[in-house]
């Protein structure tokens, strides 16, 4: 080995270790505790299990989707280049620059059933009590929802955007020559160009949002009677319950989803890596 | 200053041989260039010279030691490239002077001789500048002032100018040389261009496909090509070459006969080279004018003969016109015979 | 202006006034909190009748049950959060160098193991990361979470630097060896100087996600010394009767100094933002 090779593999050194530390040993241990079918007996058992299986697909699947229109049509007011709408686009990003608790207590607050300023509001103006926001699962899964959304959507419009403004602006002159609307603009010219974007974005999206403990647990807590956990939380309330094997088992339960997805993802990055190092 | 050795060198990369059994030696104080189309290994050669590429096979030598195992900052070797490598963060001075800062070298001493350099180049107003604020022509000039501050045993060019315009490309040539000429530190020059290496080596070689195709003296591979590649890579414009068939001393090739002075058997196919400037007007060859195009000082003539377009070059101004019909004698004297086959000269 | 300027000017002004509504209202909230007294916080009006700072005198005084530890959990976040930031900067940047620069040997295998770090949801990693640091007996230590904010944030912290190093050009590094660098004179001379803005943006990434982080804080750390303000916040939720506007008062503090990083480096961020993608 060369000096150049010794310090190469010296440098590199102290991510392996944090790696092996924090995240092989972790995970391997973690999956040998999870090697027990009792424990995955009493898991499918337990009912509130059943219903965050549900709950977390029904998260993902409108969650997601519901965010990435959002984002694409906002990205798509987002590049007007106007001062104001880029004066807008600083304010749109506060919601994904600030932590989680402080704004999503304020939601909490805000939709509180009795003293939040919305059925307040509600009640002033027709005199009628409004719905139990967070007290009702349904309508609690569905503020988790909006949560969620509301924190992540401006991460993923500003993705959006930047492939927006990746795609040449002589294309669009091109399309309007021909006379084309604006809807046949994003047809032919703007969706094209951004579908792989889209679904990647998409997809990456779908492993996070399934890892989003805050939107559910600091809105919810999962209450009432444990009816509005998604995965993310419900391992986690088996830790506080000191039913470890129960906590990993709900993870493993998901890892025949999440690790093609993980395993797609990678394979992107590093294929996009190939290409760049030509 | 210092002797360069290169023993049957070979290379590949995975697979790919890129370097087949290389030998060349470099006098002490020689300029010597190494010309050859794109992609036949003269980057690589010099990049192996450098310590930036292993050795695949063979020993180089600098002023006789053996260097293959040494690390670049051992073999006591300078390089200027193609996209100067000015680190962006240093200003001018800092960027001549940092090879001395990595040995350690008092400041004085490091100072003395960054404005030694300076001074040779003219950039002594430029010293506190970053390279961001230089033009094209003076950054190619700190980057050989990064080369001479160290006073190497050998200089190292790969294609220094080519980033620069054609105006600037040669006026940088002419400094180039006239500084090798001051300092006569051994030098080996990499370019793909034949008029860079004309006008500025002592000895050319000229390479192809990971062979060196001949080595020689810029006048010697102009007059005596070795072989078909260096008759057509060689000289600007292009020498002219067509299939023809040897017969009583002369070439029998697009329905005329071509006198020649080097022989070769009777009835051999043999391909006939001649260069534009070859030819004189009169009785000969006949052709058709296709193209003309004067360029004040000569004019250049694409012609038609035989159904095969050549080019011919004239001093001053041509009266022909595209069409008209004139006679053309080439010069015996200059025309190369060399082998249908083989390629090598006859 | 002509009525279609008018008309298309006007469509997005239609977009504009819900995107602004949508994404102030909460932030609006919490500030309207944070200057109410405790009888007007809920009355519902858009503006207090008599705005105060009382609620920030009493958070900073200490003066109520929940915020006797203030200051020292604001310490704590800080430092958690500076520990995280430098240790994943000074990790991510010599793995990126040795991976993108000296093309160490196992590089890409390591890059592959990070970015699979990077992909696995933060909340399934760390159920085995609890029972890791119990293991390891770190729990309650400020320590854990410091080490498992590196292991969070390197992974992108890697790969953006990594990126970022593949654009500087190859000759740079050639001219250096020519020039006699060792390794580390690379590294330290022409390397770190030429990657500050990414630097930069990484080291800031990496402090607000630890600032930031809630989940494995609360996990990792439960005793009244150690807990970051993110924790200390979460305790206000123990009871229903919680004291809301000095919550909100907490939570603006806790708050703000994140947001005001990121716009202050903003320009650094988007740069880092689109050549990746930042963990949401
Ligand atoms: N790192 C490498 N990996 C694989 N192949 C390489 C590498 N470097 C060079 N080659 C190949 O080796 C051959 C010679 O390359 P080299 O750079 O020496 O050419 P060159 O004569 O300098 O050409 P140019 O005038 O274009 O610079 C080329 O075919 C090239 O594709
Ligand atoms: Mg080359």
């Amino acid at each position: 080995m060369t000096t150049w090779q010794v310090w190469g593999a010296l440098l590199l050194a102290p991510y392996v270790l944090v790696f092996f530390v924090f995240v092989l040993y972790p995970v391997s241990y973690g999956l040998w505790l999870a090697r027990n079918p009792e424990s995955y007996r009493t898991l499918f058992e337990d009912p509130i299990f059943f219903t965050t299986v549900v709950n977390t697909i029904f998260f993902l699947l409108v969650a997601v989707n519901l965010k990435f229109v959002l984002a694409l049509y906002l990205s798509g007011f987002f590049v007007h280049d106007r001062r104001w709408i880029r004066w807008l686009s600083v304010i749109f990003i506060l919601p994904w620059a600030m932590p989680a608790i402080p704004t999503i207590f304020s939601i909490r607050f805000m939709f509180n059933p009795e003293w939040g300023v919305v059925n307040q509001t509600i009640f002033r103006l027709t005199g009628l009590d409004g719905p139990n926001w967070l007290t009702n699962p349904d309508l609690a899964m569905a503020m988790a929802m909006g949560v969620h959304i509301w924190k992540a959507l401006p991460f993923w419009t500003l993705i959006l955007m930047a492939g927006r403004l990746a795609i040449p602006k002589e294309l669009y002159e091109a399309a309007s020559v021909d006379g084309a609307t604006a809807w046949q603009k994003f047809k032919y010219v703007t969706w094209p160009s951004l579908r792989t974007l889209y679904i990647t974005s998409t997809l990456l999206s779908l492993i996070w949002t399934l890892g989003d403990f805050n939107s559910v647990y600091l809105l919810t807590g999962g209450q009432p009677a444990d009816k509005t956990h998604v995965l993310a939380t419900l391992g986690i309330r088996y830790i506080r319950l000191d039913q470890l094997d129960h906590a990993m088992a709900t993870i493993v339960v998901a890892l025949p989803f999440v690790l093609p997805l993980v395993y797609f993802m990678m394979r992107r990055l590093s294929g996009d890596e190939q290409k760049t190092s030509q | 200053m210092a002797t360069v050795v290169f023993d049957s060198i070979f290379k590949s990369f995975g697979s790919t041989k890129v370097l087949h059994g290389i030998s060349l030696d470099i006098a002490n104080g020689e300029f010597m260039v190494l010309v050859g189309p794109s992609g036949c290994g003269k980057s690589t050669l010099l990049r192996m010279l450098a310590g930036l590429e292993d050795i695949g096979g063979g020993t180089i030598a600098i002023d006789g030691r053996v260097v293959n195992d040494l690390d670049s900052k051992d073999r006591d070797i300078a390089m200027v490239f193609q996209s100067y490598a000015l680190y962006p963060h240093m200003t001018v001075g800092e960027n001549m002077g940092f090879s001395l800062r990595l040995r350690n070298d008092e400041r004085k001493r490091i100072e003395d001789r960054v404005a030694h350099a300076a001074r040779i180049l003219n950039l002594e107003p430029y010293l506190k500048r970053y390279p961001r604020e230089l033009s094209g022509g003076q950054r190619q000039r700190v980057a050989m002032g990064r080369a001479i501050v160290r006073d190497p045993k050998v200089f190292l060019f790969d294609e220094p100018l080519s980033n620069l315009d054609a105006k600037l490309r040669v006026a940088m040539r002419a400094e180039i040389k006239a500084l090798h000429q001051r300092l006569k530190t051994t030098t080996v020059y990499v370019t793909h261009d034949q008029v860079e290496a004309m006008t500025m080596a002592d000895r050319i070689a000229v390479m192809n496909d990971g062979r060196i195709e001949q080595l020689g003296r810029p006048l010697e591979l102009y007059d005596r090509p070795a072989n078909l590649f260096v008759a057509q890579f060689i000289g600007s414009p292009a020498m002219n070459v067509f299939d023809g068939t040897y017969r009583n001393g002369a070439v029998e090739a697009l329905g005329a006969r071509w006198p020649c002075s080097a022989k070769a058997h009777e009835g051999q196919p043999v391909k006939y080279g001649i260069r534009p400037v070859h030819f004189d007007f009169g009785s000969g060859v006949e052709a058709e004018v296709v193209v003309v195009e004067p360029m004040g000082a000569e004019t250049e003539l694409v012609v038609k003969i035989g159904g095969q377009s050549l080019t011919v070059a004239t001093h001053g101004r041509s009266p022909a016109a595209p069409g008209d019909r004139i006679s053309l004698a080439p010069n015996a004297k200059h025309a190369h015979l060399f082998d249908a086959a083989s390629g090598a000269r006859l | 202006m002509t009525n279609r300027k008018l008309l298309s000017e006007a469509k997005l002004w239609l977009v504009a006034i819900p995107v602004l509504l949508w994404t102030l209202i909460p932030i609006y909230h919490i500030f309207l909190f944070s200057i109410s007294t405790k009888d007007s916080a809920f009355s519902g009006r858009l503006w207090p009748d008599h705005p105060t700072l009382h609620n920030f005198v009493t958070v900073f005084k200490q003066e109520h049950f929940y915020l006797h530890h203030f200051w020292n959990q604001i310490w704590n976040s800080l430092w958690i959060a500076v520990a995280a930031g430098a240790i994943t900067l000074a990790i991510a940047t010599c793995a990126a160098f040795s991976i993108s620069r000296l093309k160490a040997k196992g590089g890409r295998t390591v890059m592959n193991a990070a970015l699979f770090t990077y992909f696995i949801p933060a909340a399934f990693l760390a159920v085995p990361m609890y029972k890791a640091m119990g293991t390891y007996g770190l729990l309650n230590n400020r320590w854990s979470l410091v080490l498992a904010m590196v292991t969070l944030a390197a992974p992108y912290a890697i790969w953006v630097l990594k990126q970022a190093s593949d654009k500087l050009p190859w000759e740079l590094d050639e001219a250096a060896r020519i020039d006699g660098a060792t390794p580390l004179q690379l590294f330290r001379l022409v390397y770190l100087p030429l990657m500050v803005p990414s630097l930069v943006a990484i080291f800031t990434y990496a402090l607000l996600l630890t600032w930031n982080e809630y989940l494995y804080a609360f996990l990792l750390l439960s005793h009244e010394n150690t807990i970051p303000l993110a924790v200390g916040l979460g305790h206000f939720l123990a009871s229903d009767d919680s004291p809301w506007e000095i919550l909100m008062a907490t939570a603006l503090i806790y708050g703000l100094p994140p947001a005001a990083i990121y716009y202050a480096f903003r320009r650094y961020m988007v740069g880092g933002l689109t050549a990746g993608a930042v963990k949401s």
